[in-house]
């Protein structure tokens, strides 16, 4: 019976490497998702080991509150230093400034963008504790020195001797390249810039003059880490972290970890979506060949096979199958594990891989979910192989005998669907953590795309007739029998078309939430803001320096110039976000939907809160709030408001830029909106402000209202350039589907072909045929998927505060054009098949 | 027996084949299905093919229709060199100039009586003659099953569905391979009765294959193949 497996499946080798391939591209994703995480986790913990090999304890502010990355939590204060170094267990100890808020700016005026990675501004290390080593030049000596990782200064084509600008907290600044780094024999720090300055020289550009980010600690000899970690523990406050070499390595290790396992996630999500669909592909192919094997399984039946040998005939195909693809995706996986790096990369976050990392988890993982999605869709078809009765083979024309299932699929599939929506919306209005309600939403979601599909044989028909229609007032008769071949087993076709619908309707749904996403930043800035430009970021979210607000301030032809900041807290033990505002110019600047008064009298006491959290969490006017800060102090606030912004600009609490300062420990600016006098020529002060921030903070760009709208709409466009590619692979599974039923189809109509083509039917008419026939499958496919995606858009997005919903026509029409192409593709290979079926042998095929 | 001169026929002859030979795979397991047949088929005639299985019946009709090419010899078909055409041109004189009629129907499940009737016009995207079609469903007498499918109709309704569809574009010549091979005797009876009224009404050419001495004996002219060669050609 193994060998009837086997020898079927040889025997059809096109269906078989379709087939396969159908599972090989999600478990290609699989493998390439860990190779490619595993490679950026493997190059990062390199780097921190190395880092830190030399410390025995490093001393750094508590960041429980807010993120040292982003500049929330304020640096260690000089007399840290002082006291840790006083310790008699203490043998040398080193304050750093390492710190993520500057910019480096190259030989051509512009800053360096690093695609995501940070840019690091370090202090040099004594040789004691650095980690650093100079293949060109040496360490800067001299507050006019500068060293740069050798990976930027490749990539910039900077040489030792070269100027380069620095900005941070101050104004940029010229130096000369000394010398290029690299660390741990790595030219570059993940994908970050990273350059050293003098330890006075990097306190002053970052702006922490007598501060410091970190203490490196080395004890004295027969002290060990964790005694010397206690010993600094007793002399600092809560507001420091102390750690051993090896715990602070750790701990920097899986903040990377925690910041990838993200990635990991969306990207084995869009893996799962492809196998989803390759599931649905095996299914139909094995359905149909167990049909069109009808009469072989009788056969054997009749010859003594019993009901288990037929059916662990079809499951060893299966398994073959599965086996096949997943080694075959496994190996691409790995390959286009640096494919994944390159797309990242063209979205312009740039991660670092030095090697390949191949886990065993990978290879495990990769090929078990290959085998057993591969297993689990060709079990329907093998029990109905089972089914066939002996007597079959002795008859003409077997029609397989209806089971249950297939009686059964109209209320299951609208039990499915109705689950679907009901997991759905728990997940949505249910409360509860992010990552259950995206669960819940994703199972929500395939529960009812497979409900829809089960549903779809009925709608083949309409669906079929409408769009087939047009196709035939074009192409007569073929497009008629194009039309006749879909609907001809609506169930095959129900199958092919809704792995196409999935991709669909998850391009419809990310298309749709983009154009949402745009058009709610667009009303709030058009309904908003006042500003005649607003000041941010190059990188479109950092924070930047005060100076840069001051410098524009100074300005001809400037009149208000409003800064806003952003903070964290914790209130009553929740994260809360915290936005800081200067009350008097911000209300000239700024409309928020209702409380505007409230903001503008907001006194340096006082907080305004958001209606929402005030409505979710019970808060009055009058009432105080007891918020702990990143300096893990915690403030009493006075609600003196509540205001509410639909433009989402302000976050759930609202105070003074001064007690940010004051009581956050805050240093930067987050957006600064900008006005100009009335009067004033608009174009003439822009222009003076570009010119004033490009010469003292390059990092800080001036954006109008329709710069700053498409600015964000860029942003939103990239993302939405990435989800495209991952659902593409979703996407050219299904095809391969439609490749797949075409070629199953028309095997069984051969004797069909070969009567139209003796009768006067061109090979040109076959092929169209053909095309039309996977178009008009593309086109169920697509009608399905976007009517879903548009559904399931409109309900996620419904508890969305605030959120603009718009529908993207023009890209829907787009999405259902490609569509149709997609089919027109599909179908290269089976038209070609079948215009070239020689009539003779198709006439006499049996 | 003497064949006829090839030239004299050729000229009032609707096909005429000149030497044909067909030569199956190569060397030792070489089969020579046609061994040089020179004939010719006047128009509106219905001529018999007869033989033992395998003396070449079905090859010969093959070349003769276009769907096959000879290893030698030449076709003309109403006017036509076969030789001289390429795919395309071969099917496009399918198209025009010649019916079929199957043992198995081939009828396209898909579409009604009326549909796979009006197939080889619509395939050529030529409007059909109305009078023509209605005259034609008359005499194959299928006018109350027009709107139904193939599976819906006897075997002996669908051959002369077939029958109806092979004449519907009126070509030159119409062949029929055993048309009536998987029919029962009444059935068999009413579709040659059909053919041959196609004949005399209509003026038809026909070319059949058959093994059934009943059926051949319907024809104007019986001609008999044996090991690839034309053995006896009678007129009736
Ligand atoms: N495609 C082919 N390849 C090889 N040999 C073939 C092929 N087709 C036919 N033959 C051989 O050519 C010879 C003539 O075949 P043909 O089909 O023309 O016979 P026939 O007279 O139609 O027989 P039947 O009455 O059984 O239909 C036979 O010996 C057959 O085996
Ligand atoms: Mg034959």
């Amino acid at each position: 019976m193994r060998k009837v497996a086997l020898k079927g499946l040889l025997a059809r080798k096109t269906r078989l490497g379709l087939t396969a391939l159908a599972v090989a591209l999600g478990v290609m994703l699989i493998a390439g998702t860990y190779v490619f995480t595993d490679t950026i986790n493997r190059s990062f913990d390199r780097i921190f080991t190395a880092v830190y090999a030399k410390t025995d304890a490093v001393v750094s502010p508590n960041d429980s509150i807010g993120s040292q990355d982003n500049g929330t939590v304020p640096s260690l204060d000089g007399s840290v230093l002082a006291r840790v170094k006083a310790l008699p267990q203490v043998g040398e100890a080193q304050g750093v400034v390492n710190d993520q808020s500057g910019v480096v700016i190259g030989k051509d005026g512009k800053a360096i963008k690093s695609g995501g990675a940070p840019t690091i501004i370090g202090s040099v290390l004594p040789a004691r504790f650095s980690a650093a080593e100079y293949p060109q030049g040496h360490a800067p000596a001299n507050a006019g020195e500068v060293s740069i990782d050798k990976a930027t200064a490749k990539r910039k084509g900077l040489h030792v001797g070269d100027t380069i600008g620095l900005q941070a907290a101050a104004p940029r600044k010229q130096y000369r390249i000394s010398g290029l780094l690299t660390i741990a024999g790595v030219d570059s720090l993940g994908g970050a810039t990273t350059v050293e300055l003098t330890l006075p020289e990097a306190q002053r550009v970052t702006g922490k003059v007598g501060r410091y980010d970190e203490i490196y600690v080395a004890g004295r000899p027969g002290t060990t880490p964790a005694q010397l970690k206690a010993a600094i523990q007793q002399v600092e406050p809560s507001s420091v972290t102390v750690r051993t070499g090896k715990q602070q390595t750790k701990n920097q290790q899986d903040d990377i970890k925690g910041a990838l396992s993200f990635l990991t996630t969306a990207l084995l999500a869009f893996a799962g979506i492809s196998l989803f669909v390759g599931a649905f592909i095996i299914f139909n192919t094995f359905s149909i060949t167990v049909a069109q094997r009808a009469r072989e399984f009788a056969l054997l039946r009749t010859l003594g096979a019993s009901r288990r040998q037929v059916l662990r005939s079809v499951l060893t195909e299966g398994l073959v199958l599965g086996v096949l693809g997943s080694l075959v995706g496994l190996g691409i996986g790995i390959v286009v594990a640096s494919g994944l790096r390159a797309l990242f990369k063209a979205v312009g976050v740039d991660l670092p891989s030095s090697g390949t990392v191949i886990e065993s988890r990978t290879i495990i993982v990769s090929l078990l979910v290959g085998i057993v999605v591969t297993l689990i869709a060709s079990l329907a078809p093998a029990l109905r192989a089972t089914r066939v009765p002996p007597v079959a083979a002795l008859r003409e024309g077997v029609a397989l005998p209806q089971t249950r299932t297939s009686r059964l699929a109209f209320p299951l599939a609208v039990v499915l669907t109705a689950i679907g929506f009901a997991l759905m919306a728990w997940g949505l209005f249910g409360g509860g953590s992010s990552s259950k309600a995206l669960s819940l939403l994703g199972g929500g979601a395939a529960l009812t795309f497979l409900g829809v599909a089960l549903l779809s044989p009925r709608l083949v028909g309409p669906i079929a007739s409408a769009v087939g229609r047009p196709l035939q007032a074009l192409a007569g008769m073929t497009g008629r029998l194009a039309r006749e071949n879909t609907v001809r087993q609506p169930g095959r076709t129900a199958v092919t078309a809704a792995a196409l619908m999935i991709g669909v309707a998850l391009v419809t749904f990310a298309s749709i939430f983009a154009a949402g996403a745009k058009k709610t930043i667009n009303d709030a800035v058009d309904t908003g803001s006042n500003a005649s430009v607003i000041l941010q970021n190059i990188n479109g979210f950092g924070p930047f320096s005060p100076g840069a607000a001051k410098a524009v301030a100074g300005v001809q032809g400037v009149q208000d110039v409003s800064p806003m900041r952003f903070s964290q807290g914790k209130l009553a033990g929740k994260d809360v976000q915290v936005t800081g505002i200067d009350p008097a110019s911000f209300s000239t600047l700024y409309n928020v939907t209702h409380g505007s008064d409230k903001l503008k009298a907001l006194p340096p006491d006082g907080v305004v809160v958001a209606k929402g959290y005030a409505d979710d969490h019970d808060v009055k006017p009058g009432q105080r709030l007891q918020v702990k800060t990143p300096t893990t102090r915690t403030v009493s606030l006075r609600v003196t408001g509540i205001a509410e912004d639909r433009g989402q600009l302000l976050s759930q609490l609202t105070v003074d830029n001064q007690t940010l300062v004051r009581d956050f420990a805050s240093t930067k600016d987050g957006f600064v909106l900008v006005g100009f006098a009335p009067g004033a020529d608009a174009k003439a002060v822009k222009h003076a402000v570009d010119a004033r921030l490009s010469q003292d903070f390059p990092q800080v760009e001036a954006l109008t209202e329709s710069e700053f709208k498409g600015n964000q709409a860029d942003q939103i466009n990239q993302l939405l350039g990435l989800i495209y590619a991952l659902l593409a692979l979703a996407i050219v599974v299904s095809l391969f589907g439609i490749v797949n039923t075409l070629v199953l189809s028309i095997t069984e109509r051969t004797r069909e072909l070969g009567m139209l083509r003796a009768i006067g039917t061109s090979r040109r008419q076959v092929r169209r045929m053909i095309r039309y026939e996977a178009v008009i499958t593309a086109l169920i496919g697509g009608v399905l998927g976007l009517v879903l995606g548009v559904v399931l858009a409109i309900l996620v997005t419904q508890p969305l505060d605030g959120f603009k919903l718009s529908i993207p026509v023009g890209s829907l029409v787009v999405v259902l054009i490609l569509s149709a192409v997609a089919g027109v593709m599909a179908a290269v290979l089976p038209a070609r098949r079948a215009s070239r079926l020689d009539v003779l042998d198709a006439l006499a095929y049996e | 027996m003497p064949a006829p001169s090839s030239t004299a026929t050729t000229t009032s002859a609707i096909v005429a084949a000149t030497d044909l030979t067909r030569r199956y795979g190569e060397g030792e397991a070489a089969v020579d299905a046609l061994r040089g047949v020179t004939i010719a088929f006047p128009p509106s005639r219905f001529t018999a093919i007869m033989g033992a299985s395998g003396s070449g019946k079905s090859t010969l009709m093959h070349i003769l229709a276009g769907l096959d090419r000879p290893t030698s010899g030449s076709v003309v078909l109403d006017g036509t060199e076969l030789a001289g055409l390429d795919d395309q041109g071969l099917t496009t004189l399918r198209r025009d100039k010649v019916g079929f009629i199957f043992q198995s129907f081939n009828l396209l499940p898909v579409l009604t009586a009326e549909e796979n009737i009006l197939l080889p016009l619509s395939i050529a995207g030529q409007k059909p003659d109305p009078e023509w079609i209605e005259r034609l469903v008359d005499t194959v007498g299928l006018r109350d099953r027009l709107t139904h499918r193939p599976a819906e109709l006897s075997g002996g309704q669908q051959q002369r569905v077939a029958v109806a569809r092979a004449l519907a574009s009126r070509p030159a010549v119409v062949f029929a391979d055993e048309p009536t091979g998987n029919l029962d005797s009444t059935t068999s009876g009413e579709v040659l009765a059909l053919l041959r009224r196609s004949v005399d009404e209509f003026g038809q050419t026909i070319i059949m294959v058959t093994h059934d001495p009943d059926a051949a004996a319907v024809g104007d002219r019986t001609i008999t193949l044996t090991d690839g060669r034309v053995s006896s050609d009678e007129d009736r």
